[in-house]
């Protein structure tokens, strides 16, 4: 439209419409005012977002740092070394009469020798204040209820990869920290990750060298473990002094998750890429709060979906050259 | 809304005298009544199910019965009477009756826009008081018809807000009618308003979504996308458009913008060797707003010739902003909003330009004596063919070479032009869909750091997504960082991702869906075992 057209149309919208100015005046600041709110709706989503992930303010239990993510408050926040060597994999059922078929070696063999270099495996379960430390630094949100517990109990009702993100960022941190111990430093130079234990390190872990049954010995004691009842425990409430490498509630309280696809024995690392066209099943292992005797032996094989939640599931962490 | 007024003499219905006499609140009890019934369907389920689309109700409730004071009050001071006029106009109703009709259809197949039917429902009331405000405050009768019925029916068919933000939509609503009454000129001679009404509200909110990035606040996106989960939709939309075109005239604006777009695509694809758009010729979204927003007669020109361009414009328009907005990474869906205001302003010099062609014949393109009034039937006669040629093509619905994720991996390992760009952009929505193998991909893609930067969180993220959705392969590769595990898909994730634009497939048969999938150039499919399952 040429101007003198739009003089003449503002002359006869001045003449003949009463308020145009005023109406159009509005609409101008109706414009402006959507622009501007967006914009700050938009701000506004990405602050929410962060607040609303992030979980509840940790409480601080006695044993553990919460000025180091909440780790035990001990020389090597909480990690206990397992020396290099080999150990007794599997069950006998001659010497075990709670074995199951999946824990036999082979169908020669019920038992067999895997040699593990050294490393380190937490002495507790991952706790609910660990993994809310996790998620309030990197803004994560998760299905899980993380507020639901005590910030001592293990924490569960995560999926498998969120435990390994959770490790994957404990890893970084222990990086980064200038505090980080020395042990823990090296290992980290050379190679080592943050992350689930292999099936084998597990079941090292818990049983020792001398091919115990349970963590403690060859009988079912309540003594040390959380297990035949009906609710989790905070971490290390049953102190096993007797069991090896004195790690806590290996047997019982949650189900921990490790790294090894459920496959048939003989155990071996090498196999873990064998089948990617199957079903991911990971195993489980130490048996939870809820289960009975025979479900919390060192040997006991579980599988879990790498995407279920589930209340008895949790998880601990090993540093690992993998 | 499409269609607007031509005709501008209202005629006065009889028993609006009689409202206006026998209630002390005259005809301010009609829209009073309108806010009212607003009120009442803030307290359905509906509406109870969100805080905010609650109080939306409310602020919205608040201002027009506070407008609706003032104007009282004014009236009375000044001893005026605001009236009203009564005029149904078929531009406005079997327009509405041709968007309703879609949105049936369409609904059927994608629930939500069920769902939405009461806001709709609230935004027509809202329109309505709206809009009677807007005429008594220029102190001018109110012409009551269906003239709002269009214009909500036409807005809801491209954008919605989401619930939370539910109270914009009632601002676009105010911004289009408000378009409507100030942004007018002069044109043959007489006061007319400039823009589409509905394309000037979703013009300029999707302007301001764009510049401050808050799409994400609308439907726009699954608006776009959700079109062609309902069968042969270009089928339904072209039948439904014959019912507009013939009562209307608009076949050369209709025609000749999907005649643009179909031929810049097939000169696009012809060069480059992939589909200008993703997984169509012309967008299912592209090919409603051709009928139903692009074609309002009093925002268009008027001669044939003039049509034409204009209809060749709108061509234009959507296939050079499908370009711009690709390039700047924002949502394309903005393409056949953003151009319509554009082409609104440009209808005086299409005008002119028009007009001074000196020649008869050529401003009155096809026109001849004998044809007379039948001169649109012809119109539409053409369109007919042209749409059958396409449809027998496989231009419409049905199979798309975009389709095919294969067909876009393989031109992007060829480096053909956007290929890799459509392939993220295909595994994006099917990630979305929760297709597994689409998700380890799109991991990998920011591990690997080819085609999109690398990204280690991104690149964890997908991974998780994929592994939980029981996808070994990046449960592996979660495992190790430097692992790149790829696998087949899964049965699961055919069924996503062999959907075509429509339903997925879980109730195809195995030998169906690997059938399909082997159709697609996936080569595990094709195995004799496989097809024998």
């Amino acid at each position: 439209m040429s101007k003198p057209e739009i003089l003449k149309t503002q002359t006869l919208a001045a003449n003949k419409t009463p308020g145009r100015a005023i109406g159009f005046t509005v609409m101008s600041l109706l414009i402006f005012f959507a622009g501007f709110w967006m914009q700050r709706e938009s701000t506004s989503i990405t602050d929410a977002g962060v607040l609303n992930q992030a979980p509840l303010a940790a409480s601080n239990y006695a044993g553990f740092n919460a000025n180091q993510w909440y780790l035990p408050d001990d020389e090597l926040l909480g990690l206990v070394e397992i020396p290099a060597g080999a150990f007794t994999m599997g069950s006998n059922p001659a010497l075990d009469g709670m074995a199951y078929e999946n824990e036999r070696w082979s169908s020669s063999q019920h038992q067999g020798a895997v040699d593990l270099p050294g490393y380190f495996i937490g002495r507790y379960e991952v706790t609910v204040d660990q993994f809310n430390a996790y998620l309030r630094a990197t803004a994560t949100t998760t299905e899980s209820d993380t507020s639901a517990q005590p910030g001592n109990f293990p924490i569960s009702n995560i999926t498998w990869a969120e435990a390994l993100a959770y490790g994957r960022w404990l890893e970084q941190q222990l990086r980064e920290s200038s505090a980080t111990p020395q042990p823990i430093r090296e290992q980290l130079r050379v190679g080592a990750h943050v992350t689930l234990p292999s099936e084998a390190e597990w079941e090292k872990a818990a049983r020792g060298t001398d091919a115990r049954i349970f963590p403690w010995g060859s009988e079912p004691t309540f003594q040390f473990a959380n297990f035949g009842g009906a609710a989790m425990a905070p971490v290390g409430s049953k102190s096993c002094p007797s069991c090896a490498h004195g790690l806590a509630d290996m047997s019982g309280n949650v189900w921990e998750l490790t790294r090894s696809p459920l496959q048939d024995y003989p155990y071996d690392a090498a196999d873990d890429l064998a089948n990617l066209a199957a079903d991911p099943i990971y195993a489980m292992r130490g048996g939870s709060y809820a289960e009975s005797s025979n479900n919390v032996r060192a040997a006991i094989r579980g599988g879990v979906d790498p995407g279920v939640r589930s209340p008895t599931i949790g998880f601990r962490v090993v540093l690992s050259v993998l | 809304m499409s269609i607007a007024a031509q005709n501008k003499s209202p005629a006065s219905g009889p028993g609006w005298s009689l409202l206006a006499t026998s209630t002390p609140l005259g005809n301010f009890l009609l829209p009073l009544l309108l806010t009212l019934a607003l009120l009442a369907l803030s307290f359905t389920a509906r509406i109870q199910q969100s805080e905010t689309l609650v109080w939306s109700f409310r602020a919205a409730v608040a201002a027009l019965l506070g407008w609706l004071l003032v104007q009282f009050l004014i009236a009375r001071q000044r001893h005026e009477v605001r009236g009203f006029s009564f005029l149904l106009r078929p531009q406005h109703y079997i327009q509405a009756m041709v968007q309703l009709s879609v949105y049936s259809y369409w609904g059927y197949y994608w629930r939500p826009v069920y769902d939405h039917a009461t806001l709709i429902l609230a935004q027509l009331i809202f329109a309505y008081v709206f809009d009677i405000l807007l005429a008594w405050s220029r102190r001018r009768d109110y012409t009551l018809g269906f003239g709002p019925l269009p214009i909500i029916c036409s807005i809801n068919l491209f954008l919605w807000f989401r619930d939370d933000w539910f109270y914009m939509q009632f601002l676009m609503i105010a911004l289009g009618f408000m378009g409507k009454e100030y942004v007018r000129w002069q044109r043959d001679g007489r006061s007319v308003h400039i823009f589409n009404p509905s394309a000037f509200a979703l013009g300029l909110i999707s302007l301001v979504l764009l510049l401050t990035n808050t799409s994400h606040l609308t439907w726009g996106q699954e608006i776009a996308s959700t079109l062609t989960l309902a069968p042969n939709i270009y089928t339904y939309l072209f039948l439904v458009g014959l019912v507009v075109m013939y009562f209307f005239s608009i076949t050369l604006v209709s025609g000749f913008s999907a005649l643009t777009l179909f031929g810049l695509g097939a000169i696009y694809s012809a060069i480059s060797g992939v589909p200008y758009f993703l997984d169509s010729e012309i967008p299912a979204a592209v090919f409603l707003g051709l009928h139903l927003l692009v074609t309002d007669p009093s925002t268009s020109p008027r001669t044939p010739l003039g049509k034409i361009i204009f209809g060749m414009l709108y061509g234009i328009g959507v296939f050079a902003l499908y370009k711009i907005l690709g390039m700047f990474g924002v949502p394309t869906f903005y393409d056949k909003l953003l151009c319509v205001p554009l082409l609104n302003l440009s209808v005086i010099a299409i005008d002119r330009i028009v007009s001074s062609i000196n020649s008869k014949t050529l401003v009155n393109v096809g026109h001849s004596s004998w044809l007379g009034g039948r001169l649109n039937l012809v119109h539409m006669s053409v369109w007919i063919v042209l749409f059958a040629t396409m449809t027998l093509l496989s231009k419409t619905d049905g199979r798309h070479t975009g389709d095919s994720l294969v067909f876009w991996q393989d031109a992007c390992a060829g480096n053909l032009p956007n290929a890799c760009g459509r392939l993220l952009q295909l595994e994006r929505t099917y990630c979305g869909d929760n297709a597994a193998w689409a998700c380890n991909e799109l991991g990998l893609n920011y591990r690997e750091g080819n085609l999109v930067a690398a990204d280690a969180e991104q690149s964890y993220r997908f991974l998780s997504q994929a592994c939980e959705l029981k996808f070994q392969a990046a449960c592996a590769n979660l495992l190790e960082p430097e692992l790149m595990a790829r696998a087949e898909p899964l049965e699961l994730d055919l069924r996503l991702m062999l959907r075509e634009g429509g339903l997925n497939l879980l109730q195809m048969p195995l030998p169906d869906l690997y059938a399909r999938a082997c159709d697609h150039g996936w080569s595990y499919a094709c195995t004799d075992n496989r097809n024998q399952l």
